[in-house]
């Protein structure tokens, strides 16, 4: 398998078409959650769309760290001697995997309390029709 | 910014970090809520007072450059006290309506989480605190177990981790573009798409115009306590940054003007005519969050006014008789509830000794001219939207039982107010004040005629695909008013 040896993807030149093309469709992604979240009538597609939503800016973070390169930036790998061309260019960023890793736990715990808060609202509307919870008075 | 620890850090990390061990010691031994929370708020509430009277401020840079960076500063000061007094106060009434562990466990967290968002100065660490205030207050808005609130609490939490979502797409891009999460490094890179999510996210926070529609019937439906620490603390979770970012951007100041003032005049124009006393707080919440967003150098002293003025008027509203303002005139107070609510309406609407006047005054002279009379002539509609809730008659039976929480809020309204305009006042601006008064009075008396009439009705605003069009409208206005170069707020107006 000598395809997948990350030594073939260290001198890749990671190109930035492809890169741009990624971003262009993740943003996709994310106007397709916002959309659905507008137009979507039931509150559990609803939530589902703004999942979609989340999952495009996980995957924009994780581009984002892959600009550099692929590799796993960890340092004992580094500190080898008989490979000294490794701290080059082709290392991951490490901030934006961090940081979004923090982000993930915190959209999965608000996408369950919603969903339990819909399981108590399906008791009223079981078809859970988002403008049948909205009072019609006035303002 | 230090790199290392300086002094004062130590116990500075050890505050930021004793509401969440508060908390879930809570949990565990409800018997130690009592000195936990009041220990808790009493120390935010200090450092919050000690920051304003001139204590030296720090800059802290945890964890290295890509850690988290917190700023203890004066304008950091007016929110901590602020969020202290706050929660003390929804203390007080939650023990006498008999709140149980899990409320407490939550108003500690909340408490934790604001003053982690009150003081950091990057996108992540500010994400990160803000959605901890929304899932804390999401939980608390459910205390109100109907299924009312039910349907209030699962709209709110949507909507702010939509606009928090379009905020971290923004962080995102900011990074990619200069390397940092910090606030500098967005204030830095030329006003573009970045920008402008950041500003969705944090505008839908603050309840700020369109952004800010979910904000009136949230506000209005949930139990009073946590309306209290809703309108009161929680939005300013958000205006705080947009603060910080006027402080370090001109053109974000530009660009957020026309929004505020948009807002000042949606929220007055609706609490005007809304026929729910719960209500008309929240729209004039919507309508106050536009005021503070207006000027970094007054946004503090507004927020501070404003929002120990609003949680103490949301606090006697366990104790009204009916929420309907239909026949308010002729359901009499009682006295120990006249008193917060006159004390509290009198502030925000800016009369002479109180210290919402003293706010307001410090925000017109940080305007310039014509934003300043703009402001003017939107306080006429602010005094007569509380005067609406003024017209109740006194009941002086002696035995009524005071709300000592809403006292804690609305006596340092009128001791701070008196203490900052004391040989500040001149005849000037006392006439300026008595003629707002009267011509809000009149306009009050001219509406009253008006206001029952059905074909005068509102169109209604805050159903859900109002809420999310509101954000989708503002995030491509701000883009193309920063897309055309110039920052006229004509321009920027006109772009919404």
């Amino acid at each position: 398998m000598d395809r997948y040896c990350p030594a073939d993807l260290r001198n890749a030149d990671w190109p930035m078409a492809a890169i741009r093309l990624l971003e262009l469709l993740i943003l996709l992604a994310a106007l397709a959650g916002f959309t659905g979240l507008l137009l979507r009538r039931n509150l559990f597609l609803k939530v589902l769309a703004m999942d979609v939503t989340g999952s495009a800016v996980v995957a924009l973070f994780v581009l984002l760290g892959a600009r550099s390169g692929l590799r796993t930036p960890i340092l004992s790998r580094l500190a080898n001697p008989a490979d000294p061309g490794l701290a080059g260019a082709d290392l991951a960023d490490p901030i934006p995997q961090a940081v979004i890793l923090t982000a993930i736990v915190i959209g999965l715990s608000i996408q369950a309390l919603l969903l339990v808060v819909i399981t108590q609202l399906a008791r009223i509307d079981p078809s859970l029709d988002a403008s049948s919870f909205d009072p019609p008075d006035r303002p | 910014m230090s790199d290392a620890w300086s002094p004062g850090s130590p116990q500075l990390v050890i505050w930021l970090l004793a509401p969440y061990l508060a908390a879930f010691t809570v949990a565990l031994l409800p018997a130690l809520s009592a000195p936990l929370i009041l220990l808790c708020g009493l120390a935010t509430a200090l450092l919050g007072g000690w920051l304003l009277l001139g204590g030296s401020g720090l800059q802290l840079l945890l964890l290295g450059r890509y850690g988290v960076s917190l700023s203890v500063d004066g304008l950091a000061g007016w929110f901590l006290l602020l969020g202290g007094l706050v929660c003390l106060a929804v203390w007080m009434e939650g023990r006498r309506q008999g709140w149980d562990r899990t409320g407490w466990l939550l108003l500690l967290v909340l408490l934790g989480a604001l003053n982690t968002s009150f003081l950091t100065t990057d996108l992540v660490s500010l994400y990160v605190s803000l959605e901890v205030v929304a899932i804390s207050a999401f939980l608390l808005i459910l205390k109100g177990r109907s299924a009312r609130a039910d349907w209030i609490a699962l709209r709110y939490l949507l909507i702010s981790n939509t606009a928090m979502g379009l905020y971290l797409i923004g962080a995102a891009l900011v990074y990619s573009q200069s390397g940092s999460f910090q606030f500098t490094a967005l204030a830095a890179l030329p006003p573009g798409a970045p920008l402008a999510l950041v500003l969705v996210g944090l505008l839908t926070k603050s309840g700020v115009f369109l952004n800010g529609l979910w904000l009136p019937r949230t506000h209005a439906e949930a139990p009073a306590e946590v309306s209290a620490l809703l309108s009161g603390v929680v939005v300013s979770a958000g205006a705080l940054p947009l603060l910080r970012l006027e402080q370090l951007s001109p053109s974000v100041t530009a660009l957020l003007t026309p929004i505020a003032l948009a807002s000042a005049a949606l929220g007055v124009t609706y609490a005007l005519v809304v026929d729910d006393a719960k209500r008309l707080l929240a729209w004039s919440t919507l309508a106050q969050m536009g005021l503070v967003i207006l000027s970094p150098a007054a946004g503090g002293a507004m927020a501070l006014s404003h929002g120990l003025a609003k949680a103490g008027l949301f606090l006697t509203a366990r104790h009204w008789p009916s929420r309907s303002l239909r026949g308010w005139s002729s359901r009499p107070l009682a006295w120990s509830l006249q008193l917060p609510l006159w004390l509290g309406a009198l502030s925000i609407a800016g009369v002479a000794p109180m210290l919402g006047f003293s706010a307001k005054k410090q925000l017109e002279t940080a305007l310039s001219p014509p934003l300043a009379w703009a402001v003017l002539l939107l306080s006429i509609g602010s005094v007569a939207l509380y005067t609406r809730l003024c017209r109740a008659p006194w009941d002086l039976t002696p035995r009524a039982p005071l709300s000592w929480g809403a006292l804690l809020l609305s006596l340092p309204l009128l001791i701070a107010g008196v203490a900052f305009s004391a040989g500040r006042v001149t005849v000037d601006g006392l006439v300026k004040t008595f003629t707002v008064l009267l011509l809000g009075v009149a306009l009050d008396q001219a509406l009253e005629r008006l206001r029952w009439r059905e074909r005068m009705a509102l169109p209604q605003l805050d159903r859900l695909p109002d809420l999310l069009g509101g954000l989708g409208l503002i995030g491509a206005g701000l883009v193309v008013a920063m897309h055309s170069g110039r920052f006229s707020p004509l321009l920027a107006g006109g772009a919404l």
